[in-house]
């Protein structure tokens, strides 16, 4: 037993030693660096909570966090929409769902960057060629204004997750037991109420996995932010990871930018955490 | 027990290639540290040049065994600065790196080395040093000169028959645009002008700057010890920017920097942009007949003292680390005087670089390319302004003043307002 216990730590402190290094420590080590003047390369004052009380009346900080809200609440719910409806596409059974899934899966492997740089040119040049072609004036002048800003971000994430949620929703799909679902059918429920009644209460806890990947991903969007609008216009589109990223290497305010990214940690882990707690106490329930 | 071997086996694996980075690492150091070569490492900017300066590096280094140069580049504007800072705080810091004016200085100012007694500093041209000078040191050796305004297609102007060198007031340039404006079909043209408000640097460091330095007396060390702003020339900037977006390719906030260059300009559809003679790489690529006798420049309109001049700077600085050894702060010393002094090295800074020198003693016939004369020319009858976008309140440019101007750009906030708030945030960080 006491053997068991030695290798089990053995076996793990390489991992642990790796853990303690480059994420305890030099979280540790941020969290400090609030307190003082640090400008990444030296701190001289020790400010206290000064940071943190000038952080609440930070007019750019406010905006791009609200903005971050309406991002991620947008694109949550239309990727978790798009991503189930893709899922029961595929599952159906027609000849071509293979194909479709690796279709409708493939946007997630192209890098953000890229993929920023190529929607950035569909929106501008594309849109604006098809716009002039059909004379239709909202596909014109896109990304110049901060609404169509907002929604060229949102088409992007929806286009780039909803694949990947997708998958997972097509994984909790084909455990629903096929003996449910012909006994419905035997009994005369159509394929809503076979959808709605059976299929939608049993992938419920895919929607934990999928509410939170989501959820973060949407707050910490930052690469194809950056490419798509770089927070453009008047900095209309800057979205909270951006915001802390230019505070600290444009605006050069790293002790500052360090404290918005405590802010920040704290608030994307409490979203997280209560999301997953409401979210496993409803599954236990069902 | 052959259990226990094999889990401490397992282990020692395990260790031992978790460490195994590191050590390697560490021994390259001592290697490099205790033999002959010298091993200097640069870390740069400017991506246009990076090809030619890596050709120029080998040259040297066939010349100079003992010598180890190794590039690094990173993409220009706040890119290299956050990179820069990154390699200054892990410990593995360059020798020689690439700071830009006042405010970097004074950031940066315990890793800056004295190079007044580098041959280049001693030739460095009147002015080229002002910003990068401090209780009597030379902390930095200019790259080039640069300068930016308003880059014309000849062809179009001969065409209505305006001469561009004629163009130094608000009114005559209005009239030429409208004259181009009513022309554009039979011109080939999409619009007069392509105007980018998408990039910040443009309409923020650019066409700011030319109504901002006035104000300041032009000079670098007055701009960064001022404690406010109050535009004086505010009324020009505006027309400026009017006139600019009005006759540009719409929607501006939707243009960038290669749409305005490569697609618009090199192709024949705009007859004007506002940008420097750093174009002229990419105008070439595109069309080299168009780039070598189709453009020239002249200085945007300003109406006072500082008519019909042109903003000219150094818009970089090369700097060699103070806490390296001795051996590899000479290494770094030599091979900047070199670069900017030798025979070859000038050749390679007016030929290949394409470089307007900002030292004394070279051929000024040589000089490549229309752009770059033009920028000479202004720079030899001394109608320059400086570029003060170097000491302004960092990310004041960029965040705040062109941020308000694209929000003035589209009816979100009036001129007014523009101002009052790059005052006020001018104020607030020169507290």
């Amino acid at each position: 037993m006491n053997n068991k216990n030695l290798s089990f730590w053995l076996f793990l402190l390489p991992a642990l030693f790796a853990l303690v290094v480059v994420v305890f420590f030099p979280f540790l080590y941020g969290f400090y660096y609030t307190f003082t003047d640090w400008n990444g390369l030296r701190a001289t004052t020790f400010l206290g909570l000064d940071n943190y009380f000038a952080i609440f009346s930070d007019q750019r900080f406010i905006d791009s966090l609200v903005f971050t809200i309406k991002f991620a609440i947008t694109s949550i719910v239309i990727v978790n929409v798009l991503g189930l409806g893709l899922a029961v596409l595929v599952t159906q059974k027609i000849k071509i769902s293979n194909g479709l899934r690796t279709i409708f899966f493939m946007p997630n492997l192209i890098g953000g960057l890229i993929l920023g740089f190529i929607w950035q040119f569909i929106f501008i040049s594309g849109f604006d060629a098809v716009g002039k072609l059909f004379d239709l004036s909202f596909l014109q002048g896109w990304l110049s204004n901060a609404e169509t800003g907002f929604w060229g971000l949102v088409i992007l994430n929806v286009w780039q997750y909803a694949g990947y949620i997708m998958i997972i929703y097509i994984s909790y799909l084909q455990g629903v037991p096929q003996e449910l679902l012909e006994a419905a059918e035997i009994d005369g429920a159509s394929a809503f109420q076979r959808f709605w009644r059976i299929k939608f209460p049993l992938v419920a806890p895919a929607f934990t996995v999928s509410l939170f990947l989501t959820l973060s991903n949407a707050f910490k969007l930052y690469d194809q932010n950056l490419a798509l609008t770089n927070g453009g216009p008047y900095g209309s589109t800057e979205m909270l990871a951006m915001e802390i990223y230019n505070t600290a290497f444009s605006r050069y305010d790293m002790a500052y930018a360090q404290s918005k990214a405590v802010i920040f940690f704290i608030l994307v882990a409490v979203v997280a955490l209560t999301q997953v707690y409401v979210n496993k106490k409803r599954e236990v329930e069902l | 027990m052959k259990r226990k071997i094999s889990i401490i086996f397992m282990f020692l694996i395990a260790t031992g290639l978790l460490f195994t980075g590191c050590a390697s690492d560490s021994g390259d150091k001592q290697s490099s540290g205790s033999g002959e070569a010298v091993d200097v490492d640069i870390f740069q900017f400017k991506v246009e040049f990076r090809d030619q300066f890596e050709e120029l590096i080998e040259l040297y280094m066939e010349e100079n065994d003992h010598v180890n140069l190794t590039v690094q580049t990173v993409g220009g504007g706040s890119d290299y600065a956050a990179s820069l800072k990154a390699q200054m705080s892990s410990g593995d810091e360059p020798v020689i790196f690439n700071i830009g004016g006042p405010t970097e200085l004074d950031e940066y100012r315990d890793y800056l080395a004295d190079l007044s007694d580098t041959e280049a500093a001693s030739l460095a041209l009147e002015g080229t040093l002002n910003g990068i000078e401090d209780g009597g040191e030379v902390l930095g050796l200019p790259f080039a000169q640069e300068g930016y305004g308003l880059i014309y297609n000849k062809e179009v102007f001969d065409q209505v028959g305006i001469d561009p060198k004629s163009l130094t007031t608000f009114d005559a340039l209005e009239a030429a645009f409208a004259e181009i404006d009513a022309n554009k079909e039979e011109l080939g043209l999409d619009a007069v002008v392509a105007f980018p408000a998408m990039e910040l640097w443009v309409m923020g460091n650019h066409l700011a700057n030319h109504y901002i330095a006035p104000e300041f007396n032009s000079d670098i060390m007055t701009t960064f010890g001022a404690e406010t702003i109050n535009f004086e020339y505010g009324d020009q900037m505006k027309r400026m920017l009017d006139l600019q977006s009005q006759y540009s390719v719409q929607p501006v906030l939707s243009l960038d920097y290669s749409m305005q260059v490569e697609q618009l300009f090199s192709t024949g559809k705009v007859a004007v942009i506002q940008q420097g003679n750093w174009i002229y790489p990419t105008v070439e690529q595109m069309d080299q007949e168009f780039a070598e006798n189709g453009i020239g420049m002249i200085a945007m309109p300003f109406e006072g003292e500082f008519e019909d001049h042109l903003p000219v700077g150094v818009p970089q600085y090369w700097a060699v680390n103070k806490n390296k050894s001795d051996q590899e702060i000479q290494a770094a010393k030599d091979f900047l005087d070199w670069m900017y002094t030798s025979d070859q090295g000038k050749e390679f800074v007016l030929d290949e670089f394409k470089f307007i020198p900002a030292y004394d003693g070279y051929d000024a016939d040589r000089i490549a390319d229309p752009l770059s004369q033009d920028v000479y020319q202004y720079s030899l009858d001394e109608k320059t302004i400086g570029w003060t976008f170097m000491a302004t309140p960092i990310g004041w440019n960029e965040d705040v003043l062109a941020s308000e101007f694209q929000k003035y750009l589209v009816d979100e906030a009036t001129w007014e307002e523009v101002l009052q708030t790059s005052k006020e945030s001018w104020e607030s960080a020169r507290q």
